[in-house]
């Protein structure tokens, strides 16, 4: 069996059908797992016996991989009657994942404000939500932008997992094709292309942002 | 089944997710070092070309990486054995990530270790390798143990390309008894247990690094 281009050519218009798809995964999942990481980042500091079990928890999620969390999500949550549709399981596994390390990405944030920030916010009067939110948060999401972009890469790259659970995105829609056709190796290397193309030019534009966010931050 | 005698099963693959880690890390660690080392050292045409190299293992997903190398590697006619297709897949891979860990603890070294070495008489050569080097590895331990903890999750994708490893045990089992919660609740701790002690002596060592950086200040 040899490599057949116009084959190959020929089942890109199927593949990118599933671009959207992809997409919506790595922007859903960058949400979730940014909402979910700040949870548990901010239970980790609110007192000290749910520190521990919150590190305890941001530990294991990272301590594990993700296809066997995916698999537990996919199989578990059926058992406790709570059926969800694939694409939803795949989002917030994605999610789960992911908020373990932007956990760490917040704390490293946080921890990264110096705590005149935080006693003059006292001193002028402002009440603790006012003074995360208006004084702290800002100069966070300059800390944390540049991970956070990583991260969305990460998870953008990560989306081809949930070809496991038969959710169509790219390069399930690609492994399909493949076994309409027992041809693997065309939607494999075309899948593989577009990916390659899609991570880098995102990981640019990430970039881009962030050298946008540092100049403004000078200013 | 009870929980023990799952987690027992479970370990009976053991063998191979350690052995596809370890030929892994044969890929890894030197794939790191040569093209870290490369991307440091060159400039224009050159430098681009180790670039693209280490971007195609870096930003392909490791899944595609994975399938591309067991699906389309035949169809050149190239035919490698299921362990060597997932060590090769998930090493270089992990070792993409690893040269731009050598190439950034080589550029935050200071300028003037490299100016010292040359004003002793030292060739190029043996400024990099009993120079920056040494001081390098120091400073990229911690990111080292990371990526190896990465690597040992990313195993569990071997058991897609068939190969009985700890995820393929678990699902071999819960092939032959309906006991979703407790066989996938058993994988996951089975993967903690492997990765959590790696992540304690990562922190280990980061902080004692942290600590000794301090005192260099100070001094």
């Amino acid at each position: 069996m040899t490599f057949d281009l116009e084959f190959a050519l020929s089942i890109v218009p199927t593949i990118l059908s599933g671009l959207g798809t992809t997409l919506w995964i790595a922007v859903a999942a960058c949400l979730g797992s940014a909402i979910l990481g700040f949870i548990w980042e901010a239970l980790r500091r609110s007192n000290r016996g749910l520190g521990y079990a919150m590190r305890f928890v941001i530990d294991f999620i990272r301590a594990t991989p993700l296809l066997v969390q995916l698999y537990f999500l996919y199989f578990v949550l059926p058992h406790y009657g709570l059926t969800l549709p694939a694409i939803v399981v795949g989002v917030l596994g994605l999610s789960v994942y992911y908020s373990g390390y932007l956990a760490e990405v917040f704390k490293a944030g946080i921890d990264g404000i110096p705590t005149g920030q935080f006693e003059a916010a006292k001193a002028v009067g402002l009440t603790r939500l006012d003074a995360v939110l208006f004084v702290i948060l800002p100069q966070m999401l300059r800390n944390i932008a540049a991970p956070m972009g990583n991260y969305f890469v990460s998870a953008l790259k990560a989306t081809p997992y949930l070809a496991v659970i038969s959710v169509p995105e790219m390069f399930g829609l690609a492994m399909e094709v493949g076994s309409d056709t027992f041809r693997y190796a065309e939607p494999v290397i075309a899948v593989g292309i577009i990916f390659l193309v899609l991570a880098v030019s995102i990981a640019q534009l990430v970039r881009l942002l962030e050298a946008r966010l540092m100049a403004s931050a000078q200013r | 089944m009870d929980f023990t005698s799952i987690l027992g099963g479970i370990f009976e693959g053991l063998r191979v997710t350690g052995i596809v880690t370890l030929y892994g890390m044969l890929y890894a660690v030197p794939f790191a070092l040569v093209f870290g080392v490369l991307q440091y050292f060159t400039r224009g045409t050159v430098q681009w070309m180790v670039t693209a190299v280490i971007e195609f293992w870096r930003s392909s997903p490791v899944l595609v990486l994975l399938f591309l190398l067991y699906y389309a590697l035949p169809s050149f006619g190239v035919n490698l054995s299921s362990v060597t297709v997932g060590s090769m897949a998930l090493g270089l891979n992990i070792g993409g990530y690893g040269s731009q860990s050598v190439r950034a603890a080589l550029q935050a070294l200071d300028r003037g270790q490299v100016e010292a070495g040359k004003a002793l008489g030292l060739t190029r050569l043996d400024v990099l390798s009993l120079i920056e080097l040494p001081q390098a590895f120091v400073a990229m331990t911690p990111t080292f143990i990371n990526q190896f903890i990465q690597l040992v999750k990313g195993t569990a994708l071997v058991s897609l390309i068939s190969l009985t490893d700890m995820t393929f045990r678990a699902k071999e089992i819960a092939q032959l008894e309906y006991n979703p919660v407790g066989i996938y609740t058993a994988l996951l701790f089975a993967y903690f247990i492997i990765c959590y002690p790696a992540t304690i002596i990562g922190r280990r060592i980061e902080n004692w690094l942290s600590a000794g950086q301090r005192g260099n200040r100070d001094f």
